[in-house]
């Protein structure tokens, strides 16, 4: 009953939000201009350039391999700085807003926790593209600003995921050693954080895989990395171009993301001691432990690719003098109070009718469009996944659920995984302003994109779940002579029904905060009111637009964050 | 020495010990025994202060444990073993990292930080030294889920030895081996700790073993103590049937 709930509820939900946005499916189909976008575009899609496309640019004797160099360094460069600062944030408010160093609970500690948990996810609820107009407005362009706006919000993330990792552990090894007069502390980094291991490393890796895309959009403000090039090169009309930094960029992506998943291999089995020859001494066993190389390799190039990050450029501040830098500050902190409290010498009994003013003639509507893009997109993730699962899910594909048609599921199911990765690695930024030029100037290809990468997600997620399930149902329908999509319906759908919903709320989020900056696009909503006041220096109403923006997300989550933990506590 | 005075422990209406009054002299080997719930794990749990007593009290060296500041408790427990039933190992770490884990109070964090990252060679010595005896010394750089269940509960055992007690505390060791492996086990333990003079309390659920390795056992059922002497004293397959 509660499952036929959730689809007609969602389903609602889904024809409301289209209402709500003037989603017109008519739309869906372009104009010829688009058309021919589209057909150029794709067109070009097998012939990525090798040259600059520009003949200009081709006869100056600039080297085009080079400028793919410096531009895809400087992406993974500004995020491998990021998500340095990142960690330390993260490993920091990770361990404090974790139970797992406690000696005993007291009052001092539960506020501790609580208040670095709220920290950590309000960091989090503002997108890094805002934390990067925020910071550009407050003190003007630099890669440090950059950096930081990427650093903030993923800290934030990794401090609320590694403290919930932590303490999911089991706590055992850490008791024994408190009981035995240990320290919390002690307790902490020799019974909880080492088998924490794979899944902080495997996090932090899929947090920098984040990373590296979210530098790549900084483009958007700027910032010379690829999303940068991507613009410019659309603006120019020179698609092959863009579909050279895209296979660029989907490559260093798809890259981490095999890697993080060896490292979790590696990490969780370990490696064999080799033979010991001669005797048995303590030195002849140190030379014969297992050691894996691969492990030490990767912390070796992880390190040095933060250090090559660091030291990339010299100029972190742009080379702008400090007093400038504070005059921009002064300037900013002044004009961020809301205009009339100004104007009345910092009379704030003004602020209640600017604000109802804003919200009435825009913030509502913003919000509302908002959150009904979010909403919209994961639904359509979801359903999207939910079609591809039948033929994504490689347990499916085993050799007794063949049929006739073998090769052409098989096919499918290879295609869908492929197109999931690939979807997976493309930023929804730069998809939507991609689609944009397709579609033209109407909310949907800020849907689709959203839809795009998290349906991705969803399908890879969805794929894992009914792979990992039980054989029993799957067996039992089979023999009674069931098709495949009745095996899909009747018993693993059912059966995973709460870990589905699960991932859907936990895409939700997501959705929630990437759309509080689709806007930035140009279509109306939250992002597009922050990019019209940042046009107009507006500062007071920038920060309004993100602080509603952050509260929107701030709901999200702490609505996921409930649904989620009463789904966990159910059977799956 | 450690005494127990009317010590009672209750979690809401279930009373998990009721009044128990022991008195353990030091180098004394003394196993716990009788049915499952019968409150043997409690029991242990009072003796390290991990579960304070709902009434009555427990003293080291005449000191009740309840009165003493977290400061105050941490050289004390740091003089007291324990192997839990789980072992507590961490499965993914090697056998000489679990076994440095014994000396976490002496250490210290920061101490304790480079034992899990660059062991000196000294420790390792000493750490290698120690396995031979517990007969596990080729595993002592294996990751501990590569060994057997038997293997691991050594590396518990050596654990325990490396914090150089004066009290151990091991609550079903053997709960895990076939026999043959648990009567090998015990006796390493006994063996070591009367070596070592150091006292050991285990609860075990094997009757035999307790006869055959311990001088003084202690039979519990519902949270009383009911019958505390020596093996041949005492009937201890009257503990086992229904009251």
């Amino acid at each position: 009953m509660r499952k036929r709930w959730f689809f007609v509820v969602g389903a609602m939900l889904l024809l409301a939000g289209l209402w709500i946005l003037e989603a017109d499916p008519g739309k869906l189909i372009p104009g010829a201009g688009g058309r021919a976008v589209a057909r150029d575009f794709l067109g070009s899609a097998l012939r990525p350039a090798f040259d600059f496309e520009d003949e200009g640019m081709r006869e100056s004797g600039a080297s085009f391999a080079s400028k793919l160099i410096r531009v895809t360094g400087l992406t993974i460069g500004y995020a491998m700085v990021a998500i340095s600062l990142a960690l330390v944030i993260g490993l920091v408010g990770g361990v404090l807003g974790s139970r797992s160093w406690w000696t005993r609970p007291s009052f001092a500690r539960r506020i501790l926790r609580a208040s670095v948990r709220l920290l950590a996810t309000a960091l989090r609820s503002v997108h890094e593209l805002m934390w990067a107009l925020l910071f550009l407005s407050a003190v003007g362009t630099s890669p440090l600003a950059i950096v930081l706006a990427i650093a903030l919000p993923f800290g934030g993330t990794l401090a609320k995921v590694f403290s919930e990792l932590l303490d999911e552990q089991d706590q055992s090894t850490a008791e024994v050693i408190r009981a035995t007069g240990g320290g919390g502390l002690a307790g902490l980094v020799a019974g909880v954080i080492p088998r924490a291991l794979p899944d902080l490393s495997t996090y932090f890796l899929y947090r920098l895989e984040c990373a590296i895309r979210s530098s790549a959009v900084m483009g958007f403000v700027g910032i010379p990395t690829i999303g940068y090039e991507i613009t410019t090169a659309f603006q120019d009309g020179h698609y092959r171009e863009i579909w050279t930094y895209l296979y660029l960029l989907w490559g260093v992506v798809i890259f981490l993301e095999w890697w993080g998943a060896r490292i979790r291999k590696s990490l969780g089995k370990g490696v064999a001691a080799k033979a010991v020859r001669g005797p048995i001494d303590l030195a002849s066993l140190w030379r014969a432990r297992g050691t894996s190389r691969f492990l030490r390799g990767s912390l070796l190039l992880l390190l040095g690719a933060v250090m090559l990050g660091w030291t990339m450029t010299d100029r972190w501040d742009s080379g702008v003098r400090w007093q400038q830098r504070m005059a921009h500050l002064e300037r900013f902190t002044d004009e961020i109070v809301p205009y009339p409290v100004r104007e009345a010498d910092g009379d704030w009994a003004r602020f209640p009718s600017w604000l109802s003013e804003k919200l009435s003639t825009e913030g509502y509507e913003a919000i509302s469009r908002t959150f009904h893009l979010a909403t919209v997109a994961a639904l359509l993730a979801g359903t999207l996944a939910l079609g591809g699962i039948r033929f994504a899910a490689r347990s499916l594909a085993s050799p007794e659920h063949q049929s006739s048609h073998t090769w052409i599921s098989k096919g499918t199911g290879m295609l869908l995984r492929g197109g999931a990765m690939v979807a997976r690695a493309m930023p929804e930024f730069i998809l939507a302003f991609l689609l944009l030029g397709v579609f033209g100037p109407t909310v949907w290809p800020l849907i689709l994109a959203l839809a795009i990468h998290n349906g991705g997600i969803l399908l890879r997620l969805g794929s894992e779940v009914i792979d990992n399930l039980p054989e029993g149902s799957r067996a039992v329908i089979h023999a009674q002579g069931g098709r495949k999509s009745a095996l899909v319906l009747a018993s693993l759908l059912p059966e995973s029904f709460n870990r589905l919903v699960l991932f859907l709320f936990y895409r939700w989020e997501s959705c929630m905060r990437e759309a509080t900056v689709l806007g930035m696009l140009g279509i109306l909503s939250l992002g597009s009111l922050i990019s019209d006041a940042r046009a107009l220096f507006y500062y007071d109403e920038i920060l309004l637009w993100v602080a509603l923006g952050a509260v929107l997300v701030f709901v999200g989550d702490l609505t996921s964050d409930w649904v989620r933990s009463r789904l966990r506590g159910k059977a799956f | 020495m450690l005494e127990l005075k009317s010590a009672t422990l209750r979690y809401g209406d279930l009373t998990a010990l009721d009044s128990i009054d022991l008195s353990i002299t030091p180098g004394e080997q003394i196993c716990l025994i009788g049915p499952s719930g019968c409150g043997k794990t409690s029991l242990l749990g009072l003796m390290n202060h991990r579960l304070t007593a709902t009434s009555g009290q427990v003293l080291f060296d005449d000191r009740d444990l309840a009165d003493l500041s977290p400061g105050a408790l941490r050289p004390i427990r740091s003089t007291i073993a324990w192997i839990p039933q789980t072992l507590g190992l961490v499965e993914n770490l090697r056998v000489h990292q679990n076994v440095a884990c014994g000396r976490a109070a002496q250490k210290g964090f920061w101490g304790l930080l480079r034992s899990l990252g660059w062991m000196s060679r000294k420790e390792k010595e000493k750490i290698f030294h120690l396995l031979k005896e517990v007969g596990i010394e080729e595993k002592i750089f294996t990751r501990v889920d590569q060994l057997s269940g038997g293997q691991q509960q050594r590396v518990a055992i050596a654990r325990a030895l490396y914090q150089q007690p004066s009290i151990i505390l091991a609550d079903e060791p053997v709960s895990s081996v076939d026999p043959k492996r648990a009567r090998d086990l015990i006796a390493l333990l006994t063996t070591l700790a009367h070596r070592e003079k150091q006292t050991l309390v285990a609860s075990l659920h094997d009757v035999g073993l307790a006869k055959k390795y311990f001088k003084r056992i202690i039979g519990l059922r519902a949270g009383r103590v009911v019958m505390d002497g020596r093996p041949e004293e005492l009937d201890l397959d009257s503990l086992y049937q229904s009251a």
